[in-house]
């Protein structure tokens, strides 16, 4: 029954897709207002894709296993919080929430847009329902959420155990919005192409859907970061992990376009490059979806994959990119843009711009060139963290510092350039404070020292701005946040220690500052697994720390997962993670030492913050 | 005495020793295993896996710099032995000359169009 609802609303829903697409031109074409008519419809696909979510999460909550998608991804001694993350932790589900905030975009756009040009608003709901379609019939035709078991089996074969945690459960609804809301980005600059709508009024509108994608993204890539970090076990937040890359491509593009939106709103230049942007941008996140759910990654990630959808979203996505390469090559006309100064907030966005674009282009290359060399030349490589670090860190060190100096300079400038005394007292302070900091590397010290000073000089320049009443609060917040997650990352990765032994219970093992006690361990049936708890003691200076880290052995899937135990404070993270050795009695105790973790999630907090303060003020 | 003392000494001696090469020894093991792939895990490297071939890939490396191999030797055996998809760091040659020389050149590419935009802007005036 609840299958059937569930496929019938989506039916009407790409029934009534259709129709919009054809309302939408047609009020395009004839100039007409928007009438009510429409906002009927778009209201009434979004209650019916709205229906139809609901039915696939009520059969998740219920164990209803005659549903295909149910059968393979729940099991019915789940607990109930992890029946309804199990939802969109598959791919059926999870490309149902998809096209569910798509289309409640589409209605927020509408009803939000009431301002603007109507040619444009029909419009860019035109581009919109087209990925809806796309969508619609990509559930439909490949990967249905309401297929049917015949018979109805008992039991269900449960959810990837690494995914029941709570941090996961959220991590792809709020990533999702952040790819979605750069589907109305999209849309609405291949609107503003047709209708040479490129203007103020449409940069001010554009800049709050790229404020909203990129806090959603910001916040989506935290959470998977902090699972990574306690889940998978071996510490580290980061792993230039493929999937990790594909979500970090259209963060960097959204940034950019963050920046440049308001070249555009205040001066009216750059105009193609932030429809370029804005384009990519959507791109990107398609193909990250791609990606992902074609199988061809290697990756942490690849419980999340079948080869044959692949080939849909590839068609899709290449329909998509023709669209838009024909609509910006036919509309793109712009007149003369205005003067710009080379020392002026304007060059310092272009140079934010710059840079955003080479990592970003680090990251897709280092990404997508393995797949395709072994395509070509059936040669194998792994593109992995050495990479990444040697292409990128060298380019931070202007970067930051570019950073520290741009959001000062103003829109418009006479030539004169004054150098404020502060600023060279805090740079040389900056690399004197890096050298006290390195200097017991005895390999290394003048290149760390180069490395650190422009991420310390850019943290104390953010904070003395903090205190600038001609600086936007949104913007002031979010430097000074960016510059203690560059701060913390640097020396996080520079002064992380750990050690690592195996032992037996009750043995103990002196590891250079560090004694390892292994004491005890405890065995306790929990719900939908078995936990066996060791109880670890690391001894450092007469400073004895306990620690409880957790195996945890479920049965449907049989699956082994490992929680860290960690002690955070503001400054260090101290965490025991241990594994288990096949068939002996020892465990693999690892024990690490991790300083400013804490300042790495409140710094990416505090970027989100920064954009919701940006987003209220441009709604006011 | 004498002769007992130097023993003494030279057995002291000769532990400490053995434990600080043994000590960098483990460092080594840890830099070079932390760059190789655990080819029969999902995104794991070596250092941080405890599967059956990451902990034989780990004693391979510690016996091979006991038997005084150096770090280039262990990785060209191993990517002999598994190919280069075992070694995280990609190798500069001549299939992998655009995956090293592409971002660059788009970064100066990209910074010769801003140049050039300048110089348009400047025309004007």
């Amino acid at each position: 029954m609840l299958n059937l609802i569930g496929n019938y609303s989506l039916v009407l829903a790409l029934t009534i897709s259709i129709i919009i697409i054809f309302l939408s031109f047609k009020t395009f074409k004839s100039k007409e207002n928007i009438t009510f008519n429409i906002f009927f419809i778009i209201s009434s696909q979004f209650f019916l894709i709205c229906i139809s979510f609901l039915t696939l999460l009520l059969a998740f909550v219920y164990s209803d296993f005659s549903n295909l998608a149910v059968y393979f991804n729940s099991h019915s001694s789940k607990p109930l919080f992890y029946k309804i993350s199990g939802t969109w932790g598959n791919h059926e589900g999870s490309l149902l929430l998809w096209l569910l905030v798509l289309s409640l975009f589409n209605l927020i756009f509408y009803i939000k847009s009431k301002k603007l040009l109507n040619a444009f608003r029909s419009l860019t709901i035109f581009f919109q329902q087209i990925i809806i379609l796309g969508f619609l019939l990509f559930i439909f035709f490949t990967s249905n959420p309401f297929q049917l078991v015949i018979p109805t089996p008992i039991e269900g074969l449960g959810l990837n155990p690494i995914l029941q945690d709570p941090a996961l459960a959220i991590h792809p609804p709020i990533l999702y919005l952040g790819y979605v809301g750069s589907s109305i980005i999209f849309s609405s600059s291949l609107s503003a192409l047709v209708c040479n709508y490129v203007n103020k009024e449409w940069a001010s509108d554009i800049k709050k859907w790229t404020l909203i994608s990129w806090i959603f993204l910001t916040v989506g890539i935290m959470l998977g970061s902090i699972w990574a970090y306690y889940e998978l076990g071996w510490g580290g937040f980061w792993f230039w992990d493929p999937v990790e890359n594909v979500s970090l491509m259209p963060w960097l593009c959204l940034t950019a376009l963050l920046h440049c939106t308001s070249v555009l709103k205040k001066r009216l230049n750059l105009k193609s490059w932030t429809i370029i942007l804005a384009i990519s941008t959507f791109i990107l996140s398609m193909s990250g979806t791609f990606l992902v759910r074609s199988g061809i990654l290697n990756s942490v990630h690849t419980f999340a994959n079948d080869p044959e959808r692949g080939l849909f979203i590839l068609i899709f996505l290449t329909f998509l990119i023709l669209i838009s390469l024909i609509i910006y090559f036919k509309h793109n006309n712009f007149n003369q843009e205005n003067k710009s100064f080379i020392f002026s907030k304007e060059s310092a966005i272009v140079i934010n711009n710059w840079f955003m674009m080479y990592f970003l282009s680090v990251v897709l290359i280092g990404t997508v060139y393995p797949i395709f060399l072994e395509a070509i030349t059936n040669e194998k490589i792994s593109v992995g963290p050495p990479y990444f670090n040697q292409l990128i860190i060298p380019f931070l060190i202007p970067f930051l510092i570019i950073m520290a100096l741009g959001p000062k300079l103003e829109w418009i400038k006479n030539k004169k350039v004054r150098v404020k005394l502060t600023k060279i007292i805090l740079f040389v302070l900056s690399i004197f404070i890096s050298y006290l900091i390195v200097r017991h590397f005895s390999t290394k010290v003048l290149y760390l020292t180069i490395l650190i000073s422009p991420s310390l000089y850019l943290f104390f320049i953010s904070v003395i701005d903090l205190n600038d009443e001609k600086l936007k609060l949104s913007q002031k917040l979010s430097h000074f946040g960016f510059s203690i997650l560059i701060v913390s990352i640097i020396l996080n990765s520079l002064f992380s220690e750990e050690v690592s032994v195996n032992l037996k219970k009750g043995e103990e093992r002196q590891l250079s500052n560090y004694l390892l006690k292994f004491k005890n361990i405890t065995k306790t049936e929990i719900d939908n697994f078995t936990s066996l708890k060791a109880e670890i003691h690391v001894i450092q200076n007469n400073k004895e720390l306990k620690f409880y880290p957790e195996l945890r052995l479920y049965k449907v899937p049989e699956t082994i997962t490992s929680e860290a135990d960690i002690k955070t404070n503001l400054f260090n993270d101290n965490l025991v993670v241990v594994n288990y050795l096949k068939d002996t009695d020892y465990l693999n105790i690892r024990y690490q030492k991790k300083p400013f973790m804490l300042l790495i999630w409140i710094s990416a907090i505090l970027l989100a913050i920064g954009g919701m303060i940006g987003l209220r003020k441009d709604f006011k | 005495m004498i002769i007992k003392l130097f023993k003494l000494i030279f057995i002291l001696f000769f532990i400490n020793f053995s434990i600080f090469s043994a000590f960098a020894e483990n460092k080594k093991v840890e830099e070079i295993s932390k760059n190789l792939r655990c080819l029969i895990c999902q995104g794991q490297s070596v250092y941080d896996s405890n599967s059956e071939f990451a902990l034989s890939v780990k004693i391979l490396i510690s016996e091979k710099l006991i038997s005084g191999s150096t770090e280039s030797e262990i990785y060209d055996f191993l990517k002999s032995k598994y190919g280069d998809w075992i070694v995280y760091e990609p190798e500069f040659n001549k299939s992998t000359l655009l995956l090293w020389i592409l971002p660059l050149f788009l970064f100066i590419f990209g910074g010769l169009l801003i140049v050039r935009k300048v110089i348009i802007n400047r025309s004007i005036k």
